[in-house]
């Protein structure tokens, strides 16, 4: 149909392409770049693990929230941008990767 | 296509048919009235989840007694008054200036769009951090919420009188202003009205929610300060108040204006297509 | 709008819900952001000129900073996808259940009468003035959002749909039903695509009121979305967040309606236009 070429159409498929990029543009971005995240000695945790995870700024109260959803929140390691998280899951330890606002994730020493 | 051509009224030759017609409006609130009775009657819930009827008509009786509605109301009504004047009286003026001047229209379209975007209570916070909470906040919102309604019809008013009628009163040796009396403001009358009535619809609802979330008295802090003690038979009493004040101001005040003006001055407009 | 032909605008003669642009010419393309260029330029002049707290205005320059420190820290995607799936689980809750009553009552002119006036009363009385009652029903959840979401965009759908249907002439279903038509093709032949551009007509007006809802409510349940964030700055002081937020706001809704919910209105009315009276 002609009416699916016209300015119309077109005007609504580069809305839809915008949106997706709004919406899901940073969530792609933080699994592209998730393996550069995770520190070797965490790739393939099979058990619960202990982590520290480290951010590029200093965390607000919603930053703090976000990371508790994944482990039990453990307290600073330290420097206010690093947060100790007990107990994560290997699910959860592979979407924390993918986030991408976290700058590293490292073994609870 | 205006909504009540929806429901254009029928002659009918029947008297009980005609009656029937004008009752059938009140249906769908007694309904609702015999659903709450019914609910209320078999599951007897907790006064805040659910007031009884008589609950209600008890706080109204209350807040009307003791003066607490009438103040509410007033404070309400004042600001919406005041807001609305200055939005209609900014809006239709510059409504004039955009719409005679295409250029002017076509620099200012873009910037008009954006800030209809976000008018009304997007500006909230801005505003309580610039003049804070009160009156002036409220009748701020209220302006901001009116004068872009009624801005954008006036100028759609004003460009859509045929440049044929003022050309031809131009020509006859009539001078800009008396153009614009005789020809521009008759013809974009109709549209302005129809404006300002819209308006002033959103405008009281933008009233009510500025009141809610920042104000310090008025209907919207009535229900706010209701729900803080948990006082449900206030806050629906606050609802159907707003409600009813919304219609008698549309349908007894407003739509009669705008018949009778536009009747006046012999023009077509939406209410006398619609009737 | 559309260019202007005989007189200055163009001759669109339906009474123009409040929200679409002024009857002009479009700038087209990047020329539609000199204004905006102007504005901001007028921005700068005044915060350069005033002697300004921080708490009061901020530069431009410190507004985008903000916005991409936000973005880089990603609070600004989440804020905004939780407002826009709001908007877009409202819309589509709405459409579902509000374009069938308008089917079933507008077919019926009693009915349509009946449900006419108390919708006009429930449009009188706004979904924020219930948010109160609806967050003691279901908490500061975006359950209760979305219901005074849905509240504020059903009414603009239910009223369209009844005057779409209302508008198909009724010969074009006495000619099918003559031919043997059931029911069910009646309403998806005739009624639905008839009804149809006045139902996007309706849709996209109950955006623009929806979306507005949606941000006062955000504000007062404060679970996340663009309302939160600049109602929340509001207490810290942060103008640079309120007014970023406030852009965003625009913008988004800006690009919704541009680029989504027009192009489909034009489409609808362009494909199913003709059916209109």
């Amino acid at each position: 149909m002609r009416l699916l070429i016209g300015p119309d159409a077109r005007r609504f498929i580069s809305g839809v392409l915008l949106i997706g990029v709004i919406l899901f543009g940073q969530q792609v971005y933080g699994m592209a770049t998730a393996s550069g995240r995770l520190d070797p000695s965490l790739r393939g945790a099979t058990v619960p693990t202990n982590v520290v995870v480290v951010l590029d700024f200093m965390p607000e109260r919603f930053h703090n929230e976000r990371v508790a959803e994944y482990g039990t929140f453990a307290g600073r390691d330290g420097a206010l941008n690093r947060l100790r998280l007990r107990f994560v899951s290997p699910d959860n330890l592979r979407a924390l990767s993918k986030v991408t606002w976290i700058a590293r994730i490292e073994p609870f020493k | 296509m205006s909504v009540e051509t929806a429901t254009a009224v029928r002659p009918t030759r029947h008297a009980l048919g005609r009656l029937v017609w004008r009752l059938v409006p009140a249906a769908p609130f007694l309904i609702v009235l015999l659903i709450w009775i019914v609910l209320w009657d078999v599951f007897r819930p907790s006064q805040e989840t659910l007031p009884s009827v008589r609950d209600v008509v008890l706080a109204i009786s209350d807040l009307a007694a003791s003066g607490q509605l009438a103040q509410n109301v007033t404070a309400s009504l004042v600001r919406l008054v005041l807001g609305s004047l200055l939005g209609i009286v900014t809006g239709v003026a510059a409504g004039f200036v955009v719409g005679l001047n295409r250029n002017v229209a076509e620099i200012l379209s873009p910037l008009v769009v954006f800030f209809n975007a976000i008018s009304g209570i997007v500006w909230l916070p801005l505003m309580i951090t610039w003049i804070g909470i009160g009156t002036a906040l409220a009748v701020f919102l209220i302006w901001n919420t009116v004068f872009f309604i009624v801005f954008q019809n006036t100028v759609l008013g004003v460009q859509l009188v045929p440049e044929v009628l003022e050309q031809g009163v131009r020509a006859l040796g009539a001078s800009r202003t008396e153009t614009l009396r005789s020809v521009t403001l008759p013809g974009a009358l109709p549209y302005i009205l129809t404006g300002i009535r819209s308006g002033l619809g959103f405008g009281w609802r933008a009233l009510i929610a500025a009141e809610l979330v920042g104000a310090a008295s008025g209907l919207g802090t009535m229900i706010f300060d209701a729900a803080e003690y948990h006082r449900s038979d206030i806050i629906i009493s606050g609802c159907l108040i707003i409600g009813t004040i919304a219609i008698i101001m549309d349908r007894w005040l407003l739509l009669p204006i705008e018949k009778r003006t536009v009747q006046r001055w012999g023009l077509v407009s939406d209410a006398e297509a619609r009737r | 709008m559309t260019a202007a032909t005989g007189p200055r605008a163009s001759a669109r003669l339906l009474p123009l819900p409040p929200g679409l642009s002024v009857a002009a010419r479009q700038l087209s393309g990047v020329k539609i952001l000199i204004p905006f260029v102007g504005l901001v330029g007028v921005w700068w002049a005044i915060y350069a000129v005033g002697e300004f707290p921080e708490r009061v205005l901020v530069s431009p320059a410190r507004v985008w900073d903000t916005l991409v420190v936000l973005f880089s820290h990603g609070v600004l995607a989440e804020y905004i996808s939780t407002s826009m799936s709001m908007i877009g689980i409202a819309t589509a809750m709405s459409l579902a259940i509000g374009v069938p009553i308008g089917f079933l009552v507008g077919s019926n002119r009693y009915a349509a009468r009946g449900l006419e006036a108390f919708l006009r009363y429930l449009q009188g009385v706004s979904g924020i003035a219930w948010l109160p009652l609806v967050i003691i029903w279901f908490g500061f959840t975006h359950t209760t959002t979305l219901a005074v979401v849905i509240y504020t965009l059903i009414v603009p759908i239910i009223f369209n749909t009844m005057i779409g249907v209302r508008a198909v002439p009724e010969h074009y279903a006495l000619a099918l039903r003559s031919l043997g038509a059931s029911r069910m093709r009646l309403i998806t032949d005739v009624y639905l695509p008839g009804a149809l551009p006045s139902i996007v007509v309706g849709l996209r007006l109950g955006m623009g009121y929806g979306w507005r809802a949606l941000i006062a409510a955000e504000m007062l349940v404060r679970q996340g979305g663009l309302g939160d964030l600049i109602f929340g700055a509001r207490t810290s002081g942060q103008i640079d967040r309120i007014i970023g937020g406030m852009i965003l706001i625009g913008a988004l809704y800006i690009i919704v309606d541009r680029l989504l919910v027009q192009p489909l209105e034009n489409l609808t009315i362009a494909r199913w236009g003709v059916l209109r009276k």
